[in-house]
């Protein structure tokens, strides 16, 4: 075991004697290139009402308008869209979590006859665009009485193809002797599932924990389609609904924009140590 | 519970088990295995029975009827298929989402594997950068729609840009010839770190000492990127290129919101048009049959990318 | 807004819509108030609980939600569960709700979707004497004929209108000034005179506009819609001929796409990729004044304020009558928005929809003064209240409602607008030949027009 947790955490650096600063500055550009429309959705955020559509952006706000957060939010339900996502967010990510792990495991590594056609058909439930599956999908939620519900909209959205995707690609690398060495040794399944798998695809089961976690947060379409009551509205929803009340100040908007970042943003802060660790080793942080 | 010599490799387990199996378990030692593997996955494909293959199976019956919601639907055969041939606008749009799907994957693979190599060189704030970059594919898909519309106005920030270029204006979002790509850099912005991410999960678990080995042989950068980091990466790049190629035919608020399938058609992509046609002219028959062509393209270029990694894999891999 | 209070909790055993509704409405039965004067026949009768759907406006879903809360105070044993979703997405809930069996009550209907109701025989027939009038023919005479003409068939009236209204010309009379012109006297009565004034208000920073003179809007397929429209029927064209073929691309639609087209190419007064409108405010490069003339329904004064304090405040706005091919007999397109009843619905819930409708238009001066300047369909009973008479220019709102004329009432309505929208781009921001543009147009109409008739 301890061989195995060696060979993956680096034990030395391959030394980049090449002006590590010059990287950074470079790096540094290209990220704030990213970030462009970011800034300026932040900056316009704290604008007044008119600000926002000026073809020439003021990048630092001559007045600053902290208030549009507390009006914005004033403005809808927002303390109950922004529970009600996290709500479904977070089952939809332990969800993912649990069923995802599990069927990638089990395709890459079990070899039951035609796990490659599984894996095609798994696949195959991404090509459908959703628009198309939302009337009976919405037949089957109501059919279990879960209209206007948590359960409802967290429903189909509990195991997503892509997370099995995921992480049977994360586990296919894992060397198989180590699993058949523990089954000759006499381990139980779920013991090698969680003492010699799980350990070694952390990364990505951090990033397949963001990535459902931010997936479904930004759901709109079947929330939308799901939902007809007021008190049951994720976030999106009620964004959309704010943006189309013309009386609403746009910056506003923005401010609700800049709030939705948060959650998901600091899940990822928390999650990317579990991915990074390697980068920490460095000493040259 | 196995009560064998411990000192037995996987090869002689194999060669033993037919025989000595039943003296131990009900199931032969491999079935059992494979018995777990499969309730492993059983979860998973009960769930998409339920929520996902029945409403796909509705959908492709769908695609042979005239269904307008409000009533039953009506069987028509093939006169769904017949009308998308005869239909410019179909053809057009079909046009369009190759162009889209095609320009996007590639893009996005080739930045995103560029990104997280740029991170990996691990110099000082590359944790930082690739949480700071990371951040944009975090922002509303409204806001983001609402952001670049602003930033490609004909006198917005990116025109700006290239004023000392000599570009007084360009009319990025209502020309046609520039309207796509404009969908496609909005595109790729949004998910190349999106995926960076994956890549660095990949390129972590690559240990460090190939890379010695390696420049102790006297390895370029060049070579060891693609004799070691490329085949090694090789599970991630297949997830990739196919996650991203099935997100981009599915993608449909970008360039709803953005452009409106403007100017003219140019911008229009099979997901709007399955969207307008089922829910605006009411003829879900019709979506469905779109829908259905749309599918049969990923599922065939989804299972050329299997037959193409698949074999990779199990090379390096194995 | 009127619902369930938060501890109300769905049934999950009951499939069916009305086991949610009737879980919701009990709930909601602690939130009724007895107010004064309850009208007889709602003692002592069973409970009934509704659903009712709108679309989000500022100043109209409020008002709505007003007076239906008034409703269910005045009759305790009625539980309105009022929903309320954005103006685009109205129709799509509507559409997957009455495919699924889970359709509101009542709701608000587009005025441009009625013949999509109506065909598939989705809205139930109003009894016009429960709304208080005394005939058939009562009723349709207190409607302008425009708006009439969409909401009845066969004898029946199958939509109780609310607002009805015409777009307008709203002049920016701070740039007439500047340019030395009256507002009052030289505003443009004719497409030419539009053009020229256009032309006289533009200024131009090299190849950029800094004010363009005016402006259609070319942000969505509806407006395109809305604006084209009455040019087409001032041209002496149609949408579509006696056989159900489109016509937009005959010698009569050129001349209307010429005339629209002239603004750009002709007088250079505009340009058409240079907007910053958005969905919800689609006169904002009026309002930001890059633009000094705008067609635009009934701006509500709020918003103005919200958007140009300065220009409300020195009131330097006008609204005027559209252009016309003859000079002041300018009209616009009219369009509005019906109170509906799911025709599956049984007996008894019908009724005390009516009831609630009656109630709600009962009282069109207070729905003028929440909502003003929309106008009412209604011809009756508000005109001449003092409050509105008071309005600044209500006579051009009233005057554009009456003059206007309706959209296309056609099962295609959709992608007519798609089509056209594309056409309009293709010749505004493409430079394609009009005519060219136009048959593309008709031939994608014509084809939509056949697969619907197939079925």
């Amino acid at each position: 075991m301890t061989e195995l947790r060696a060979a993956i955490i680096p034990p030395t650096r391959l030394i980049r004697r090449s002006r590590p600063l010059l990287g950074s500055i470079a790096l540094a550009g290209l990220a704030f290139a990213f970030v462009v429309p970011i800034l300026w959705m932040t900056t316009t955020s704290f604008q007044a009402g008119e600000k926002m559509f000026q073809l020439t952006t003021e990048w630092i706000p001559s007045v600053w308008h902290p208030e549009n957060y507390p009006n914005a939010l004033s403005r809808g339900a927002f303390g109950r869209y922004f529970l009600n996502s996290g709500v479904v967010s977070f089952a939809v990510m332990t969800g993912n979590l649990v069923f995802c792990t599990l069927a990638g495991y089990g395709l890459a590594k079990f070899h039951f006859p035609c796990a490659r056609l599984i894996l095609l058909l798994i696949l195959s439930t991404l090509m459908l665009p959703l628009e198309v599956t939302l009337v009976p999908t919405f037949l089957v939620i109501h059919k279990f009485g879960w209209l206007n519900s948590y359960q409802g909209i967290i429903g189909p959205l509990l195991v997503d193809a892509f997370g099995v995707f995921l992480m049977r690609q994360a586990i296919v690398s894992i060397p198989s002797d180590y699993l058949e060495a523990a089954r000759i040794d006499g381990a139980g399944e779920l013991r090698i599932l969680w003492q010699i798998v799980l350990p070694q695809c952390k990364p990505a089961l951090a990033v397949l924990a963001v990535f459902s976690f931010r997936d479904s947060w930004d759901q709109f379409l079947w929330p939308l389609t799901v939902v007809s009551v007021d008190r049951m509205r994720t976030y999106p929803l009620g964004l959309v609904q704010f943006g189309d009340d013309y009386g609403n100040p746009p910056t506003e908007q923005m401010a609700i924009a800049v709030l939705a970042t948060i959650p998901v943003f600091l899940l990822f802060a928390v999650l990317q140590r579990a991915f990074t660790r390697g980068f920490g080793l460095s000493g040259l942080k | 519970m196995s009560g064998k010599a411990s000192a037995l490799l996987p090869s002689d387990a194999r060669a033993c088990s037919a025989s000595t199996a039943r003296r131990f378990w009900r199931f032969d030692f491999r079935d059992r295995i494979r018995a777990w593997g499969f309730g492993f996955v059983l979860p998973t494909v009960v769930f998409f029975a339920v929520f996902k293959y029945g409403p796909m199976l509705w959908a492709l019956e769908l695609s042979f009827t005239s269904y307008d919601m409000v009533s039953q639907p009506r069987f028509v055969g093939l006169d769904n298929y017949r009308d998308l041939l005869a239909d410019p606008i179909f053809r057009e749009t079909l046009v369009n989402t190759l162009v889209y799907i095609g320009g996007s994957t590639v893009l996005i693979t080739l930045v995103a594997l560029a990104l997280a190599l740029a991170i990996n060189t691990r110099v000082p704030g590359a944790r930082h950068c690739m949480m700071a970059m990371f951040l944009t594919n975090l922002m509303p898909i409204i806001a983001v729609c609402l952001v670049w519309r602003f930033l490609l106005h004909p006198h917005g920030l990116i025109s700006q840009l290239l004023h000392p270029l000599g570009f007084d204006r360009v009319d990025w979002l209502t020309s046609s010839w520039t309207a796509m790509p404009c969908i496609i850099f909005v595109t790729v912005w949004r998910f190349a770190p999106y995926f960076m991410v994956v890549f660095i999960a990949g390129l972590l678990a690559i240990p460090d000492d190939y890379y010695e080995a390696a420049h102790l042989d006297g390895a370029s950068p060049l070579q060891r990127f693609w004799y070691i980091t490329l085949p090694l990466l090789t599970p991630m790049v297949f997830f990739v290129v196919v996650v991203a190629a099935l997100l981009s035919a599915r993608i449909f608020l970008m360039p709803f919101i953005i452009t409106g399938g403007g100017p003219g058609n140019a911008t229009r992509v099979l997901s709007m048009l399955i969207y307008e046609t089922g829910f605006s002219y009411l003829k879900m028959g019709r979506a469905a049959a779109i829908s259905a062509v749309l599918f049969a393209i990923m599922m065939i270029f989804t299972f050329l990318q299997m037959r193409f990694y698949m074999g990779r894999e199990e090379a390096y891999i194995r | 807004m009127i619902t369930a209070s938060k501890t109300a909790k769905l049934s999950t055993a009951t499939i069916s819509r009305r086991g949610l509704m009737r879980g919701i409405g009990a709930a909601g039965l602690a939130a009724g108030a007895s107010a004064v004067g309850r009208r007889a026949y709602a003692q002592g009768k069973a409970p009934v609980s509704l659903a009712f759907w709108t679309f989000d406006n500022p100043q109209q879903r409020p008002w709505l939600n007003k007076r239906i809360k008034l409703f269910m105070e005045k009759n305790p044993n009625v539980i309105v569960d009022f929903q309320w979703f954005p103006f685009g997405d109205l129709g799509k809930k509507l559409s997957v709700g009455f495919a699924t069996g889970t359709a509101p009550e009542g709701f608000v209907s587009q005025d441009w979707l009625m013949p999509i109701w109506l065909d598939k025989g989705l809205i139930s027939p109003l009894d016009v004497t429960r709304l208080g009038y005394s005939s058939f023919k009562a009723f349709t005479d207190d409607y302008a004929p425009a708006f009439v003409a969409g909401a009845t068939k066969d004898g029946k009236a199958y939509g109780y209108p609310l607002w009805f209204y015409g777009y307008c010309n709203y002049l920016n009379t701070k740039h007439f000034n500047q340019v030395g012109l009256d507002a009052s006297n030289d505003w443009p009565q004719n497409w030419e005179q539009l053009g020229e004034v256009a032309k006289r208000l533009t200024i131009k920073d090299g190849a950029k506009f800094t004010r363009q003179g005016f402006k259609f809007a070319m942000h969505a397929a509806p407006w395109t819609m809305i604006q084209f429209n009455p040019i087409l029927i001032q041209c002496g064209g149609a949408w579509f001929d006696a056989n159900g073929k489109c016509t937009v691309n005959n010698a009569a639609g050129v001349k209307a796409m010429t005339i629209r087209a002239s603004m750009a190419k002709q007088y250079g007064a505009e340009d058409p990729a240079d907007s910053i409108a958005t969905n919800p405010l689609p006169q904002l490069d009026w309002f930001k004044e890059r633009v000094s003339m705008f067609f635009c329904h009934p701006i509500p004064p709020t918003l103005i304020k919200a958007q140009n304090a300065d220009m409300m405040a020195g009131h330097y706005y006008r609204e005027v009558q559209y252009p016309g091919v003859e000079t002041g007999r300018g009209y616009s397109s009219t369009y509005g928005f019906n109170l509906v009843i799911n025709a599956q619905i049984p007996q008894d819930k019908q009724e005390v929809l009516h009831d609630l409708y009656r109630f709600i238009m009962s009282d069109p001066v207070d729905c003028w003064n929440d909502t003003a300047p929309f106008t009412l369909a209604r011809k009756s009973g508000w005109v001449d209240n003092p409050a509105v008479k008071a309005f600044p220019d209500i006579d051009q709102f009233i005057e554009a409602r009456d003059r206007g004329v309706f959209l296309p009432r056609t099962l295609v309505y959709n992608e007519l607008a798609d089509a056209m929208h594309r056409a309009v781009q293709r010749i505004m921001l493409n430079n394609a030949d009009i005519k060219t543009a136009l048959d593309e147009a008709a031939a994608e109409v014509d084809r939509a027009t056949a697969a619907y008739k197939r079925g």
